[in-house]
């Protein structure tokens, strides 16, 4: 299955850029837990590497595999992920308030994250089978839009409304680029715009409170305001060189809140100052349009469109993220990719790399 | 392929075309994203950079104002007044020996007391903790000459319970606390953290979520010394809201004197609603003594305390009713048809009942007595004969009609059933079968039969608003601090209890005949100008199978006859005899509630003598 041509045709750059991304995120974690954890147990950055490993181990079996014996799995995978949100509702183990892993055996998994691929798979057979002569209206954009709405529901009632937000993001960003006919883009916008002040209206005082606070953390400087600001005063005082290797007086007295998922970045840029940001924000868009030339150059629509959502989903989950950390974004908690610890998470992108570096090899391959 | 995308409304999007607008809207937002690290990171940096140095981001709590709790004349029976708390923020103390002795002196706390708080103290922690609430104003003043010399040191200033009429019914209006660690580990009070004060028993306690309001917390900068330079942002605390009861402080405050120095209770409710008018229960506690903490000691003294002082005795008190019951045995008899209003049995001052002789209260007897006499003169052996008719399931049955032996539903905590047996009850509490001569004691109010004060009200009441059993209640109206109404509370019905309207009446002339009449038990309840009824009780005191102390008196009442407007029980512990002891405080409250101007202390006294007969219950 693996012939030569495939690995002349390897994307070494993007694979090395994805390792380095990856080893700058453990040697942050190994920053933002060192201090913390006190030597006990396999430390974080450690069981992270792990994870990094197991990812890549999943990222080498993809390769050898093309990627349209997916095509036929899409649907099945797709039914699966939701049976296992289902499950993680009824079944799932409960971490600081948020219901959102299922054990089986001995290891625990988010599939939240799986969702997110077999989400892409099954948009990218619906777009294959409904290729057509015009722009896309209601009547073939309803089901596709479902099929992300499904699975956000169930994921919002974990409740994580951060990947939720992002499943509907690629969903839609998927429409934009395949072209929506004018007609439907306005209608539905128009909708939008009249149904969101009614259900407002329909709100109880407490709920539109909690909302106003959720897009305007800074009226809670108890709650939600404090972790921003604590993440804000993170990054400014990294200013332009940063306060050095863990150095990071916020980062290190544990004033910012999971500051080893969530708020990993902040750390970061507490120690890098502007000149690590820039540099991490310019290997990610690196990342990003990489996958873009990736879904560009691919031969068929079924490649096309699953790498352009797997584009936009790492450009959603760290716009959304690092936006979060800086104070533009309200927060939803959303990992940054290869740089947040997370077992699931890190595996699910390495997947999605697999999947991006199988396109770019098979991408002289004619379908027949 | 039409490039003009607007007019080309059924060409497919040209991908290609797509690509580029794709990575360029993502080139601008990154754009977007590198400009907020660059004000951040550079526009910025010295601000947070100062901001970053030791943390010196402070959240500090705003408490907010508690609810005054009114009564039902808009009498403010507690309101709040500002105290100071002194805290400490681990991070900004430098001298952890010197700052413990220094608070040491200037707080007169014991070392040990001090270590004790500081246990769970984290260093580096900016998270306040407590080390004496409520200090006086003279540690107030030293504290804050000395401040400057003390890093660490923080007074928050918050709002304390406050009494301005003294002791107002502190079982039901309770009394607030510090919370504890239990009720912190809870997850109940999540807005709450050491040092707060929340309602920890009676209407406090029920109502803290409403008094309580939410806190506001001051988000400031500030120096090495953790003074305050700047303020970053603020959220004002919202006040709690407000309680209208439905005490009647004139109501109470003559209830409460008249049990000064007494053990026992006093209920007085409206019969057409179930308001409660005055509920006192004694002796009291002072809930002004939790404002500071109160030590190990202090605590176990209250605890321990023999008379039970901190006991509900209107909801919490069991007594077996005695003659009070009488009521419900005749109006059982009469609704079972196993007597009517002429049913006539002799008294000769015993009644011999298998192998053993049960005994009237008066030694001579009454003679030949009916209904009416044998409820106006408490005739034992009257209701000995009626309760052998009925046996105890069935009189079991009109007591929990009344809602005898169940929780009234009153929104206290720890309210007591009471107990009213059954032949069934009996054999699964002692396996042995009800025997029939025990039937006899409950039909006169003892033996097993337990009831609260409370209870007794209720089923005073019920009588004698013709057989509606309410469900008591203390809050009116729930009002906002700017005064509106947010909730207002309506009687409730629990139970209709459907009797014969002239069996109503009748009980209801012949307890007026108990106050009225001559030889009445309950004459010293006579007032000036209208019409009360009432019944009188005395209860035995049995401990461990033997008759201990004097008895308990009992007092149920309610007036005016027609269309009545009060229902009172009153029980006062070991007080011996109804008529005499308890019927005259129903007699006070009469008077405060109607304007009657008072009959003479001295005459009464005499006059209760004269016509009070001494009650007794000679039972084996």
């Amino acid at each position: 299955m693996i012939d030569r041509r495939f690995i002349q045709n390897f994307y070494w750059s993007l694979f090395f850029l994805v390792l380095i991304l990856i080893a700058i995120g453990v040697v942050n974690l190994y920053s933002a837990t060192v201090q913390a954890e006190g030597g006990k147990g396999t430390p974080l950055y450690q069981k992270q590497i792990y994870w990094a490993c197991l990812g890549f181990f999943f990222l080498l079996i993809i390769l050898f595999f093309d990627y349209h014996l997916l095509l036929p799995a899409a649907y099945p995978l797709y039914w699966i992920s939701i049976v296992l949100l289902i499950c993680v509702l009824l079944f799932g183990r409960k971490i600081s308030g948020s219901q959102r892993w299922l054990t089986i055996g001995f290891f625990s998994f988010q599939p939240s994250e799986l969702v997110k691929i077999s989400l892409i798979l099954a948009l990218a057979k619906y777009f294959v089978n409904n290729e057509l002569n015009h722009r896309y209206g209601f009547r073939h954009l309803y089901l596709p839009f479902g099929m992300a709405l499904l699975p956000a529901l169930l994921i919002i009632k974990q409740p994580d409304l951060g990947t939720a937000l992002i499943l509907l993001l690629v969903c839609i960003s998927a429409f934009f680029f395949l072209g929506i006919s004018w007609k439907t883009l306005f209608v539905s916008s128009g909708g939008m715009a009249l149904i969101l002040p009614l259900f407002w209206f329909f709100l109880k005082d407490y709920q539109q409170k909690r909302i106003l606070i959720f897009f305007q953390p800074e009226s809670d400087p108890l709650g939600a305001g404090y972790h921003i600001l604590q993440s804000k005063i993170a990054v400014g005082s990294g200013a332009f060189w940063g306060k050095g290797f863990l150095k990071g007086t916020q980062g290190q007295l544990r004033f910012l809140p999971e500051q080893h998922t969530d708020f990993a970045f902040s750390v970061l840029a507490e120690e890098w100052g502007f000149v690590g940001s820039l540099a991490l924000v310019t290997l990610f868009l690196t990342l990003i349009l990489s996958a873009l030339n990736i879904a560009r150059q691919s031969k068929d629509r079924f490649g096309m469109v699953l790498a352009f959502g797997i584009s936009v989903l790492f450009f959603w989950q760290i716009l959304i993220n690092m936006g979060m950390v800086v104070g533009v974004v309200p927060v939803v908690g959303v990992p940054l990719t290869f740089i947040s610890y997370g077992g699931s998470s890190i595996i699910s992108s390495l997947i999605c790399v697999g999947l991006l570096l199988n396109i770019h090899m098979r991408r002289f391959i004619i379908q027949s | 392929m039409s490039r003009f995308q607007l007019f080309g409304k059924d060409e497919p999007a040209d991908l290609q075309r797509q690509f580029y607008v794709a990575t360029i809207i993502i080139l601008a937002i990154f754009f977007g994203l590198v400009s907020r690290f660059w004000y951040l990171q550079i526009a910025k940096a010295t601000y947070f950079k100062r901001l970053s140095e030791n943390n010196r981001i402070r959240v500090l709590d705003i408490s907010p104002a508690r609810g005054i709790i009114y009564d039902r004349q808009g009498v403010m029976l507690v309101n709040s007044r500002t105290s100071f708390n002194l805290y400490v923020i681990p991070d900004d103390v430098q001298n952890w020996d010197l700052l413990k002795v220094q608070l040491c002196k200037m707080l007169h706390m014991d070392q040990e007391d001090i270590e004790q708080r500081l246990a769970q103290k984290k260093d580096g922690s900016i998270h306040p903790i407590p080390i004496k609430l409520d200090i006086t104003q003279d540690e107030l003043g030293l504290i804050e000459s000395f401040k400057y010399l003390m890093p660490g040191v923080y007074i928050e200033v918050s709002p304390q319970r406050n009494y301005p009429l003294g002791l107002v019914a502190p079982h039901v209006i309770g009394y607030q606390g510090e919370i504890t660690q239990k009720q912190l580990k809870s997850g109940q009070y999540p807005e709450n953290r050491m040092g707060d004060f929340i309602g920890q028993w009676g209407l406090e306690k029920e109502w803290q979520t409403e008094l309580g309001g939410k806190k506001g917390g001051r988000f400031l900068e500030v120096d090495a010394l953790g003074q305050e330079i700047q303020l970053l942002s603020v959220k004002e605390s919202i006040a709690g809201n407000n309680l209208e009861t439905t005490l009647d402080w004139n109501i109470q405050k003559v209830a409460q004197n008249a049990l000064e120095g007494k053990r026992g209770a006093v209920v007085v409710l409206k019969p057409t609603s179930g308001e409660i008018l005055a509920m006192c229960s004694s002796p009291a506690f002072d809930p002004s003594s939790f404002t500071r903490k109160l030590s190990a000691k202090q605590w176990n003294a209250l605890l321990s305390d023999p008379h039970k002082p901190f006991q509900n005795r209107a909801i919490q008190g069991q007594y077996p009713p005695g003659s009070t019951y009488k009521m419900i045995t005749a109006l059982a008899g009469l609704e079972e048809k196993v007597i009517n209003p002429e049913t006539v049995f002799y008294c000769n001052g015993s009644f011999p009942f298998g192998n053993r002789v049960f005994h009237c209260w008066k030694k001579g007897g009454h003679g030949a007595v009916a209904l009416h006499k044998a409820i106006v003169q408490s005739c034992d052996v009257y209701f000995y004969n009626v309760g052998k008719r009925l046996g105890v399931d069935r009189l079991a049955r009109y007591a929990q009609l009344f809602g005898l032996g169940q929780p009234t539903g009153i929104t206290l905590d720890t309210e007591k059933s009471g107990l009213i047996p059954t032949s069934l009850w009996k054999l699964k509490r002692y396996k042995s079968p009800w025997g029939a001569g025990e039937t006899l004691s409950l039909a006169i109010g003892q033996g097993y039969n337990l009831t609260t004060p409370l209870q007794m009200a209720l089923v005073t009441a019920t009588i004698a608003n013709g057989g509606s059993l309410f469900q008591p209640f203390l809050v009116k109206r729930l009002v906002s601090p700017q005064g509106d109404v947010i909730k207002e509370f309506q009687p409730r019905r629990i139970n209709q209890v459907s009797l014969n309207p002239e069996h109503l009446q009748f009980v209801r002339d012949a307890m007026a005949g108990v106050v009225n009449e001559p030889g009445g038990t309950g004459g010293a309840a006579r007032l000036l100008g209208l019409v009360a009824a009432g019944k009188t009780g005395t209860a035995q005191v049995v401990t461990l199978g033997k008759r201990g102390g004097r008895d308990h008196a009992w007092f149920v009442a309610f007036a005016p006859l027609e269309s009545p407007q009060l229902a009172i029980a009153v029980v006062v512990e070991h007080g011996g005899h109804g008529g005499q002891v308890a019927a005259p405080i129903v007699r006070q409250i009469f008077e405060t509630y109607f304007h009657l101007p008072p009959r003479g202390t001295e005459a009464t006294s005499t006059q209760t003598r004269a016509e009070t007969p001494v009650e007794e219950n000679n039972l084996d």
